[in-house]
């Protein structure tokens, strides 16, 4: 399913499509397009997927972050409506008796939480980067997004 | 590669809010101090005056209760962001926080690993220092059979650097206080000690040379003794800590007002 949307973006740049969120590619459709999705990483295994016609960015801890915790059995979440900036503690993972910070990636407003991980924690083991999203941030500086990592500079930071 | 480490040995049972906002306070100052790549891992070792503490996922609604329960029978209530849930500290049992930063080794440690690591050490003391050995059991922490827990661990990571760390009971003096809780949220298991094992005196201080030795072993640095004086801000804080337990005064000895064992 997943390599049959990519073919279409490939195959049809000019094409609105609207990916489903938390994917692992950076999607770069050149100039006709109106959706630029893009995802890009911090050193505290954060990523951050923006779609630049909601403005809204997915965040999410990454798959490497995962493995790194252990079972995950408690994820607390920031508040609905809390502006947050870059840097800021906006949650954390626990696992295994310890439990992990959480940082804001971009700045913005917290739009929307995955609820679905209060009775499902697992859910971050087993889909960190889809269904395990953390939450949406609205963001109020979206420059922030090119002073994050590629996936090519994130993996080279921990291989 | 050995890493080289200090520590410290409180022989006064520190206040835990107190010990609390010290590790804090190192916590800021090795997050400043590792800019300039001059921050140092630091292991403390401690007893805590007799307290209970809530782990990062219970509210302070859901703890409200044992909050007045608890601090009736002599002990403090501290809420707090490590990871487990209730436990008990308090004199006869010895605290270990190792401040470590978790991305001195390429590639960085793992969480996983470190609370693994930080639990072999604790089981290897058991079985160097004492020839006990532990039961294999689902749950984190140190057990000597299904329903007994020796040692335990809950702690923080934030940008990489450990804050809180592990918990074993030497004397006998703690069961008394672990009898009032349901701890770990396991309502089965109870609390053992080292003199429960072994049926004889042990002193607390003796354990810690061994306990340091094995903590750095499994954590890959050598822990040396830190002189509080050549230690800067670092020093000057834990020597503040130590002086304040010190005029702390006398603690409860056993929980007040109930039927203790």
């Amino acid at each position: 399913m997943h390599a049959i949307l990519r073919q279409a973006c490939s195959a049809r740049p000019g094409v609105v499509l609207r990916p489903q969120m938390a994917r692992s590619r950076v999607f770069r459709a050149p100039h006709l397009s109106r959706t630029l999705v893009t995802k890009r990483y911090t050193v505290e295994h954060e990523a951050v997927e923006y779609d630049d016609t909601t403005g809204l960015g997915v965040v999410c801890l990454t798959d490497h972050a995962q493995s790194s915790l252990g079972d995950v059995v408690f994820v607390e979440l920031p508040t609905l409506g809390t502006e947050v900036s870059k840097g800021d503690q906006i949650g954390a993972v626990e696992s295994v008796k310890a439990a992990s910070d959480i940082y804001a990636p971009v700045s913005g407003t917290v739009e929307e939480v995955n609820e679905a991980l209060s009775s499902q924690p697992g859910l971050l083991n087993k889909s960190p980067e889809e269904k395990g999203w953390l939450c949406k941030i609205k963001l109020s500086k979206p420059d922030e997004m090119e002073g994050l990592m590629s996936e090519e500079a994130y993996k080279a930071s921990w291989a | 590669m050995t890493l080289p480490a200090l520590y410290h040995y409180f022989r006064t049972p520190l206040p835990y809010v107190q010990t609390l906002a010290l590790q804090e306070r190192i916590h800021q100052l090795q997050l400043k101090q590792r800019a300039t790549s001059s921050h140092k891992d630091l292991l403390l070792l401690l007893q805590h005056r007799p307290v209970y503490t809530a782990g990062r996922r219970q509210s302070e609604e859901s703890v409200q209760d044992e909050r007045a329960r608890l601090t009736n029978i002599g002990a403090d209530f501290v809420t707090t962001a490590r990871g487990g849930e209730l436990t008990f500290h308090g004199p006869g049992q010895i605290v270990g926080y190792p401040l470590i930063d978790l991305s001195r080794t390429s590639p960085p440690g793992r969480v996983r690993d470190y609370v693994c690591h930080v639990q072999k050490a604790l089981e290897l003391h058991l079985l160097e220092a004492h020839g006990i050995k532990h039961a294999t059991s689902d749950h984190t922490g140190v057990f000597l059979d299904a329903n007994t827990k020796i040692a335990s661990i809950g702690i923080q990571v934030r940008h990489r650097l450990t804050t809180h760390g592990f918990a074993i009971n030497i004397t006998r003096e703690p069961i008394p206080w672990f009898n009032q809780v349901v701890a770990c949220g396991l309502a089965d298991v109870r609390a053992g000690s080292v003199e429960g094992v072994k049926g004889r005196e042990i002193d607390v201080h003796g354990e810690i040379p061994g306990l340091v030795t094995r903590v750095g072993r499994m954590l890959g640095r050598e822990f040396l003794p830190m002189n509080l004086a050549e230690e800067g801000e670092v020093g000057e804080a834990i020597g503040a800590a130590e002086k304040e337990a010190l005029e702390a005064g006398d603690w409860a000895k056993a929980p007040v007002g109930t039927e203790s064992e």
